[in-house]
């Protein structure tokens, strides 16, 4: 395992594309929370009724503990940051055709895919931990309710790093299946951010709300809106609270289910 | 002599297409062992099976005694097809990462074998600022690092210039005088002749033969005959010898018979009973480009 980070870490640590997206990435998260907390502040500081009516409505989403909520599901929208940094990982090595000369010098097959799911893990605990700070910090500043624990929901911190690995780890299916970069990231961006969600708003308005077992949505399920949205309608906030459990264990089931695939595969397919 | 590698029945098909079928062979400890045939004979397709990068279909090979491990190619350098490195590191930070990898040589050997190859001066170089020679030195330097008593190189002198290819050829006799095995793939016949002390020669995935190289060579005998006439030498030569080739520019018959059978006074006397006075007649040693041409029907 060591000799598996150390690698991967050699690959890496000179490699300026992947140290670019990764500042990239770590100046997105905090961004699209503080520029969500900046139109909030700028909604509720205008003077008048509508504000205090806004206020009244949406209470602080900032403030801790429900910033662990609000700012995770923030922070889910730019998955598809990281989503890149992964895509490269693994169609580098088809690039470069040094995913065989890893096995030839003397990796098995399954050591390969380890080190490919290390990396994979590692990027969304660094993320996962990157979210953190940022509640903190945001959560921090604002002023939280009295007689309540500013940890109450800091288990969607938990939630947050499954719903990044298995949503990364289709970004690494997607990859790993197709070897071009830049076919992958295509193909990557347009099912995250086009397909998927039309499928899933179409699928609920003429069928049923059976999207929810797509592949993106089913670890999407893990963060549902912030609290707020259950003052517009609170059976649909109250519903997708109740099916958080569920979809954690389908979340589970399909990365589980996806790496085994990509070890198959690997194991099976010529170099 | 033990063998390194042991080929057992190995087949391998694309599709339709048969790129090995039942090739075996045995590689003993301490040989050159060049691996023959013209393009798409299934050398690269045989050298990927035996480092695990491609399956083979049917049969089996065995390292050292024992089938395919990652553990047993950490002791066997390679070079296959062409140098694979990630582009935007320098040779020093490609072969920590083989180093990683198989466990073999120091920080120190990296500087020796960069040195080796003529590629110490750019080794902060960025791998994609590479000549195609100088990636084609990296990839040898990657299999030599930390001194593999195995090495399998897949046409090592590929993209080198002349004198690229002659110090490729004095490593190789340099490690064979050593006691390290090497097999190799190529396509210059007269490299091989020069260096391998084992051939095997494919042809679509067949084994034509495969043994030591003087044997090989020595399938018969050729004598070298030339007269006033050459071409009534021909005409009188083909009622001895098998198989007769008039060479018009050295003005020379090649006359080729059964091993250890052709006996110089005795084809005089018959072409002196026939009235051909000969004034020039040797044997010579077949060259391996034409044993490879006759078993390869080139």
């Amino acid at each position: 395992m060591t000799n598996l980070l150390k690698t991967e870490w050699l690959k890496l640590r000179r490699y300026r594309a992947f140290w670019l997206i990764m500042i990239v990435t770590a100046l997105s998260y905090p961004g699209i929370s503080y520029i969500l907390r900046g139109i909030y502040k700028n909604i509720m500081e205008r003077p008048g009724d509508a504000s205090m009516v806004l206020k009244m409505i949406l209470g602080n989403p900032f403030a801790l503990p429900e910033a662990w909520h609000t700012l995770a599901y923030a922070s889910s929208i730019v998955v598809f940051i990281p989503a890149v940094v992964v895509i490269m990982f693994i169609t580098n090595e088809y690039s470069f055709k040094t995913h065989r000369q890893n096995v030839i010098d003397g990796w098995s097959r399954n050591q390969f895919m380890t080190a490919k799911l290390i990396d994979v893990a590692l990027i969304s605990v660094i993320i996962s931990a990157l979210y953190v700070i940022v509640t903190l910090i945001i959560g921090l500043s604002e002023v939280s309710p009295k007689n309540v624990g500013k940890w109450g929901y800091s288990y969607y911190a938990g939630l947050f790093l499954l719903q990044t690995f298995a949503q990364l780890t289709i970004a690494f299916l997607i990859g790993f299946l197709i070897r071009k970069a830049f076919i992958a990231l295509g193909v990557c961006m347009f099912y995250f951010l086009v397909f998927e969600p039309i499928s899933v708003a179409l699928l609920r308005k003429y069928v049923d709300d059976i999207g929810r077992y797509l592949p993106v949505e089913i670890s999407d399920r893990l963060i549902p809106p912030p609290a707020f949205f259950a003052r517009f309608d609170k059976p649909a906030y109250e519903k997708a609270l109740s099916q958080v459990s569920i979809h954690i264990l389908y979340t589970l089931l399909l990365t589980v289910f996806i790496w085994w695939i990509c070890f198959r595969i690997n194991k099976r397919r010529d170099l | 002599m033990e063998s390194v590698l042991s080929v057992q029945n190995i087949t391998r098909h694309y599709g339709h297409i048969r790129a090995l079928n039942k090739v075996s062979f045995e590689v003993p400890e301490g040989s050159v062992f060049g691996i023959l045939g013209p393009n798409g004979s299934g050398k690269t397709t045989l050298l990927s099976i035996i480092l695990d990068v491609l399956k083979a279909d049917n049969g089996n090979f065995l390292w050292f005694g024992n089938p395919g491990s990652s553990a047993q190619r950490k002791k066997i350098g390679s070079l296959l097809e062409t140098p694979n490195f990630y582009h935007y590191l320098s040779a020093v930070d490609n072969l920590k990462i083989t180093q990683a990898i198989s466990g073999r040589g120091t920080e120190k050997d990296i500087d020796d074998v960069l040195k080796k190859m003529n590629l110490y001066e750019r080794r902060r170089s960025r791998f994609s600022t590479y000549s195609l020679g100088m990636k084609q030195r990296l990839a040898v330097a990657a299999a030599l690092l930390g001194q593999p008593k195995v090495l399998v190189l897949d046409e090592p002198t590929n993209g080198l210039d002349p004198v690229g290819i002659a110090e490729i050829r004095e490593l190789i006799i340099e490690l064979r005088t050593k006691g390290f095995t090497i097999i190799m793939a190529s396509h210059l016949l007269d490299e091989v002749e020069k260096v391998c002390t084992h051939v095997a020669i494919l042809r679509k995935g067949d084994l034509l033969t495969s043994g030591e190289v003087d044997e090989i060579l020595s399938d018969e005998d050729v004598v070298e005959l030339r007269a006033a006439d050459i071409n009534r030498l021909a005409a009188a030569l083909r009622d001895i010898s098998r198989h007769v080739v008039i060479d018009e520019k050295q003005n020379v018959v090649h006359a080729s018979f059964e091993k250890g059978t052709a006996r110089l006074e005795q084809i005089n006397r018959f072409c002196f009973e026939r009235g051909i006075v000969l004034n020039h007649m040797l044997i010579k040693k077949k060259r391996l480009e034409a044993r490879f041409f006759d078993l390869t029907n080139n």
